[in-house]
C-alpha cells in the first residue's frame, strides 16, 4: 500500500487528497511516529487481497499504549460522512478549519474526508503550537466548521483570550472529555456556532454520537447514536457498539484481524443507557478501578476538578503501597486560592481513598499529537511540582 | 513557623479544611474527611513534620486536635508559642 506520511510528504493535505481519488489503499501515517513505514508494510504483509483497493489504513494507539493499525473501506467512511452531514445540518457551512493532525481519525473524517466528498474548501493550520496562524485562519474563517478536543480549550483560551469568532458556525468537540463547564466562553469565542459533543473511537472510525450541546448539561452525556449504529453496555459496563462504518480489520504487533460485521466491539469506554436514548459515559475502561475497596473514576474526578478549575488538568497512574493510584496533574500551575477550591472540590464529593495521592503542577500538559493529555510523559518527564500529596 | 502553625497546616491539608474550619478544640467526630485513611497520613505527617514516629495506639486513639497537642507536648514538642 501507498504510504502518505506528513514528515515526508508536505503538504499533507493535498497528498492526502491525491491518496484518496486513487483506486489504490494508503496508510496515513502521523508526522512522528514509533511505527516506521517499513514496520507498517511489513504488518501489512499478511492482509486480505480486498484490502489492496478502496481501504486506508490509520495508525492508532491500542489499550496497550502501543500502535495499532485501523483498517477502514472507504466507501464505509463517505458514508458516514454523508450521515454527519445530515446529523450536524453542515449544508450551509463552507470550509473546514482543521487545528488537529489529518491523521488523526477525528480529524480525518470529520473533516477531511467530509470536506474533499461534499467539495469544501480545508484549512489546515499546524495547529495550536502555532497560534498566529490558527488564530488568523479562525479570524479569516466564513461559515466554517472546527473541531476541537477538550483539552486545546485552555491553551486557545490563553491565545484568543477574548477575542470573538463569528465565522465559524459549527463547532465540535471529540477525542476525549467534553468540556461542558467551557461552554459560556466557548459561545463568547464563537458566537455564531453550534457546538456538537461528538462521541467515538478509532474502531469505529470515528463515530458513533452526536449531540448538540445544549441538548444536555451533563458532559458525559454523548447523546444518541447516528442512524444505523447499535450500542449495548455489556455487564461489567463497556460499552459496545455494531456500526455500518466501522474498521474493517485491525493490525496489531504484525497480527491481521479482520472484524466481522457481526461482532460487537468495545469501544474503550465504560458506558450506561440515560432512558431518552442518549447514553452516559461513566470513564475509560482502564480508568475506573478499585483503590482501598472504593470504586475510583477518574472522569467524575475529572469533571469535579474542572468545575472549579478553568486551565488544563489529567490524570496519571501509578501504583502506590501495592493499590493502583492516580497523579492530577493542573497546567498552568494554580495560585494558593485555586488549589484550595479544587481540594474542597473533592472533599465535596469524594472520599479519600478516591482522592489523587498527588496533586503536581506543570507550565502546560504534555500531549499526543491528537491534542489528548500524554499519560506517559506525565509519569515520566520531569519538571513538575508537587503541590499536595496525601501522605499515605 | 511555630509548631501549631506546623500542625494547622498539616491538618488543613490531610483533612482538606477551609483555612475557617480549623480549630484546636475541632474533634475528629466533627470532620467527615477524619477518617482511617486520614489517621494514617495524620500519623504520616507527624512524624515528617515533628519528628515523632505515632505507635498504632496512639494514633488511633487520636479524638482530636487537642489529643495531638497533648500528646506532642509529652513527647516533648512544646505548643506553648
Amino acid at each position: 500500500m501507498r504510504i502518505v506520511q506528513a514528515a515526508t510528504q508536505p503538504p499533507l493535505a493535498t497528498a492526502l487528497a491525491e491518496a484518496w481519488m486513487r483506486d489504490e489503499s494508503f496508510v496515513l501515517l502521523p508526522a512522528r511516529t514509533s511505527l516506521d513505514p517499513a514496520t507498517v508494510t511489513s504488518w501489512l504483509a499478511g492482509a486480505p487481497a480486498s484490502w489492496a483497493e478502496g481501504h486506508y489504513v490509520l495508525l492508532t494507539s491500542g489499550s496497550t499504549g502501543l500502535p495499532k493499525l485501523v483498517v477502514g473501506a472507504r466507501a464505509r467512511t463517505q458514508a458516514l460522512a454523508r450521515a454527519l452531514h445530515v446529523a450536524q445540518d453542515l449544508d450551509e457551512v463552507a470550509e473546514a478549519v482543521v487545528l488537529l493532525p489529518l491523521s488523526y481519525s477525528y480529524a480525518f473524517v470529520n473533516q477531511f474526508v467530509w470536506a474533499t466528498i461534499h467539495g469544501r474548501r480545508l484549512v489546515v493550520t499546524e495547529g495550536l503550537g502555532a497560534p498566529a496562524e490558527v488564530l488568523a485562519a479562525l479570524d479569516g474563517a466564513r461559515d466554517a466548521m472546527l473541531c476541537l478536543v477538550g483539552s486545546q480549550v485552555p491553551l486557545l483560551r490563553q491565545h484568543a483570550g477574548s477575542r470573538r469568532f463569528p465565522g465559524v458556525t459549527r463547532l465540535h468537540f471529540a477525542g476525549g472529555r467534553f468540556p461542558q463547564e467551557q461552554l459560556p466562553y466557548l459561545r463568547g469565542l464563537f458566537p455564531a456556532a453550534r457546538i456538537y459533543n461528538n462521541y467515538g473511537c478509532a474502531e469505529a472510525l470515528p463515530r458513533l454520537t452526536v449531540r448538540r450541546a445544549d441538548a444536555s448539561d451533563e458532559g458525559a452525556n454523548v447523546g444518541a447514536p447516528l442512524p444505523g449504529i447499535e450500542l449495548a453496555a455489556a455487564p461489567d459496563g463497556r460499552l459496545l457498539f455494531r456500526s455500518p462504518f466501522r474498521a474493517v480489520g485491525l493490525v496489531e504487533d504484525g497480527v491481521v484481524r479482520v472484524l466481522d460485521d457481526a461482532e460487537w466491539l468495545a469501544s474503550g469506554d465504560l458506558a450506561e443507557p440515560v432512558g431518552d436514548g442518549s447514553w452516559r459515559l461513566l470513564g475509560r475502561s482502564g480508568d475506573v478501578f478499585k483503590r482501598f475497596g472504593e470504586k475510583v473514576s477518574l472522569a467524575s474526578l475529572l469533571a469535579a476538578v474542572h468545575a472549579v478549575w478553568p486551565g488544563a488538568a489529567a490524570f496519571h497512574l501509578e501504583s502506590a503501597q501495592g493499590e493502583p493510584a492516580h497523579v492530577l496533574t493542573l497546567a498552568p500551575a494554580p495560585d494558593p486560592a485555586a488549589l484550595r477550591d479544587v481540594l474542597a472540590a473533592l472533599r465535596r464529593g469524594f472520599s479519600r481513598a478516591q482522592w489523587p495521592v498527588r496533586i503536581e503542577a506543570r507550565a502546560t500538559l504534555p500531549t499526543l499529537p491528537n491534542g489528548k493529555p500524554d499519560g506517559r510523559a506525565l509519569a515520566d518527564s520531569p519538571g513538575a511540582e508537587t503541590l499536595w500529596r496525601q501522605r499515605l | 513557623m511555630t509548631n501549631h502553625d506546623k500542625l494547622r497546616d498539616l491538618l488543613t491539608d490531610v483533612l482538606l479544611l477551609g483555612d475557617a474550619e480549623y480549630r484546636t478544640d475541632l474533634t475528629r467526630r466533627e470532620v467527615d474527611t477524619w477518617d482511617s485513611l486520614a489517621v494514617v497520613a495524620i500519623a504520616t505527617g507527624i512524624e515528617e513534620t515533628f519528628g515523632y514516629h505515632m505507635s498504632e495506639a496512639e494514633a488511633m486513639g487520636i479524638g482530636g486536635v487537642a489529643d495531638i497537642i497533648v500528646l506532642l507536648e509529652q513527647r516533648g514538642i512544646p505548643f506553648g508559642d
